[in-house]
């Protein structure tokens, strides 16, 4: 540490601090204040009537049911579809040797310099004439395509971090390359590999855009339910109850992962 | 078997292993981007066959709707870009020089975006600094009654998006900052150099890498943003996310829809271009 924590330095730590509670905890504040108030006018401070009425009428709804059934299923199967296709990929290139190794481990870095969006936009006017278009099928690829990266980057450096003497001591005590692989490899990568999972499972049940471009009107993924709820803003309390009903397990679930993860691994890998 | 049969076969096998997601990327992502690409120049002609027209460029180009939402996009991006590099910077020179508690929380704050959903930050914006929203109950409580709601104008995405950027740019700005070494800002003390002078003459150089990396994948991030300005946005003019949804999924004109996609690759593409450089060469020095 270097003489830099003046006085003064710490009045500047204190200013950021003010302004990330005013900017970043006071919103989301709001919503959790929200579900669970019963009545609140503007200017009172407070709801004027705190209370659970709400979560039982959003509990009630058959859409919002529904909705969960469809972004749980999307989810599920784009996960599942993802580990399928990357974690073999992420070992190749973590441990096997093979021509083009660095060329297609940047054409993979690449994905991340084009706009996302715009690339939907070109896919999804394909997907017209395949009848993809509101289709289930539509949606899992687009959201697929999306979780490519994180689920080829991530495990990718938990095989490379699983130690190399450990592999080939066991190859030495006559373990087949499958063995040292099941019982010595996988074992020790498993744990960013989780959570690899967790994440794209997470980010997949929050997906947005192509979800809304390719399955509207047909598929109603939950985020998509609750856009439509905000917006009529006739019941301000439905959007913060479902809020708050998911996203808290979903925090949970994330914040294990990064435990796991770390934040210096995502700056690196978008190449920080 | 010999060392050279070892690695042939290894090679095969790993060229095996990432044939599934390069075949899943060329099929659904360059094979129908470069073809709907080439569907707004080649269009079916009249009497059968193909002919080449700049005719959906021609409509874009002089129709004042579609540019008004170019430039709202641009200044969009411009101004989001040039806040979110100024209220991080602070923040991230901050974390780099400071240990303990206080900034134990500041990070933690500043990374919290991170894990909220984009639907559920927008809800929550909405409820905080949109009209009668709780931001401006607090504010009248102190007695200040001037409150102008951003939610939208043009200025709700921007808020929007700075909230979303934030954990990003900032982990890949304290990455950069951890390059520069204690050791040459002693030394440039030690010669009498004053805190701006350190900044502009040590940290800078050293962190132009992080900076670029940043603008581009933000610029990136921030061009093709739907949701934030769909729900906190003005719709007229619109910035081109929306824009591109409406044309496709209300208008149902997929040629005009692909046309603004192609514009915007084009316009991305130099931020594009820009990343990629950057990290290449990140690489190469990395080897060396």
């Amino acid at each position: 540490m270097i003489a830099l924590s003046s006085r003064r330095f710490e009045v500047f730590g204190y200013g950021i601090l003010l302004f990330l509670i005013f900017f970043i905890v006071l919103p989301v504040l709001t919503v959790f204040l929200w579900a669970f108030a019963e009545q609140w006018f503007y200017p009172a401070v407070l709801p004027t009537k705190w209370g659970f009425r709400f979560w039982s009428l959003v509990l009630a709804r058959p859409d919002v049911w529904a909705a969960f059934v469809t972004s749980m299923e999307l989810s599920l199967t784009v996960t599942a579809l993802s580990a399928v296709i990357c974690l073999p990929a992420a070992y190749a290139f973590s441990r096997l040797d093979f021509p083009g190794k660095s060329a297609f481990m940047m054409s993979f870095l690449m994905a991340n310099a084009f706009p996302r969006f715009a690339l939907i936009v070109s896919i999804a006017v394909l997907f017209l004439s395949f009848d993809l278009i509101g289709t289930f099928t539509g949606v899992v690829v687009i959201q697929l395509l999306n979780t490519l990266l994180l689920m080829i980057w991530l495990p990718t450096a938990a095989f490379r971090a699983v130690s190399r003497e450990m592999e080939e001591a066991a190859r030495d005590v006559g373990a087949s390359a499958w063995q040292v692989f099941r019982y010595v490899t996988l074992p020790q990568a498993f744990p960013t590999i989780a959570a690899a999972l967790l994440m794209t499972f997470v980010w997949t049940f929050y997906e947005t855009e192509g979800a809304w471009l390719v399955g509207a009107p047909r598929i109603r993924t939950m985020p998509l339910l609750m856009m439509q709820m905000i917006n009529n803003q006739l019941v301000v309390q439905y959007g913060a109850v479902l809020s708050v009903m998911l996203w808290v397990p979903s925090l949970v679930a994330i914040l294990m992962a990064r435990r796991i993860i770390g934040g210096d691994a995502f700056a690196r890998g978008l190449g920080g | 078997m010999s060392a050279t049969a070892m690695s042939l076969r290894s090679g095969w096998r790993g060229l095996a292993f990432i044939a599934i997601p390069v075949t899943a990327i060329a099929i659904f992502l360059f094979y129908p981007a470069a073809l709907s690409i080439i569907g707004t120049l080649v269009r079916p002609a009249p009497g059968g066959g193909y002919t080449f027209s700049l005719q959906s460029y021609i409509f874009f180009f002089t129709d004042s709707y579609s540019l008004a939402n170019l430039a709202r996009t641009l200044w969009t991006t411009v101004v989001t870009l040039v806040l979110l590099i100024a209220v991080n910077l602070p923040i991230a020179l901050y974390m780099r020089f400071t240990k303990g508690r206080l900034a134990a929380v500041i990070q933690a704050l500043a990374l919290f975006p991170m894990f909220v959903p984009g639907i559920i930050i927008c809800y929550a914006l909405i409820r905080y600094m949109g009209p009668n929203g709780w931001l401006q109950s607090l504010l009248s409580l102190v007695g200040f009654h001037h409150y102008a709601s951003p939610h939208l104008t043009p200025w709700g995405p921007v808020v929007g998006l700075i909230w979303d950027g934030m954990p990003l740019t900032l982990l890949i700005l304290i990455s950069g900052l951890s390059n520069v070494s204690d050791a040459s800002i002693e030394a440039a003390r030690d010669v009498g150099a004053g805190r701006l002078r350190i900044l502009v003459s040590i940290i800078t150089p050293e962190i132009t890498h992080s900076l670029l990396i940043v603008s581009a994948l933000n610029f990136l991030g921030i061009f093709g943003q739907v949701l934030m300005p769909f729900m906190l946005g003005p719709t007229n003019p619109e910035m081109m996310g929306p824009f591109m949804l409406r044309t496709f999924s209300s208008v149902r004109d997929p040629l005009q829809a692909s046309t603004q996609a192609t514009i915007t690759f084009l316009i991305c593409s130099l931020a594009g271009v820009a990343y990629v450089r950057s990290i290449a060469r990140r690489q190469r020095e990395d080897r060396t």
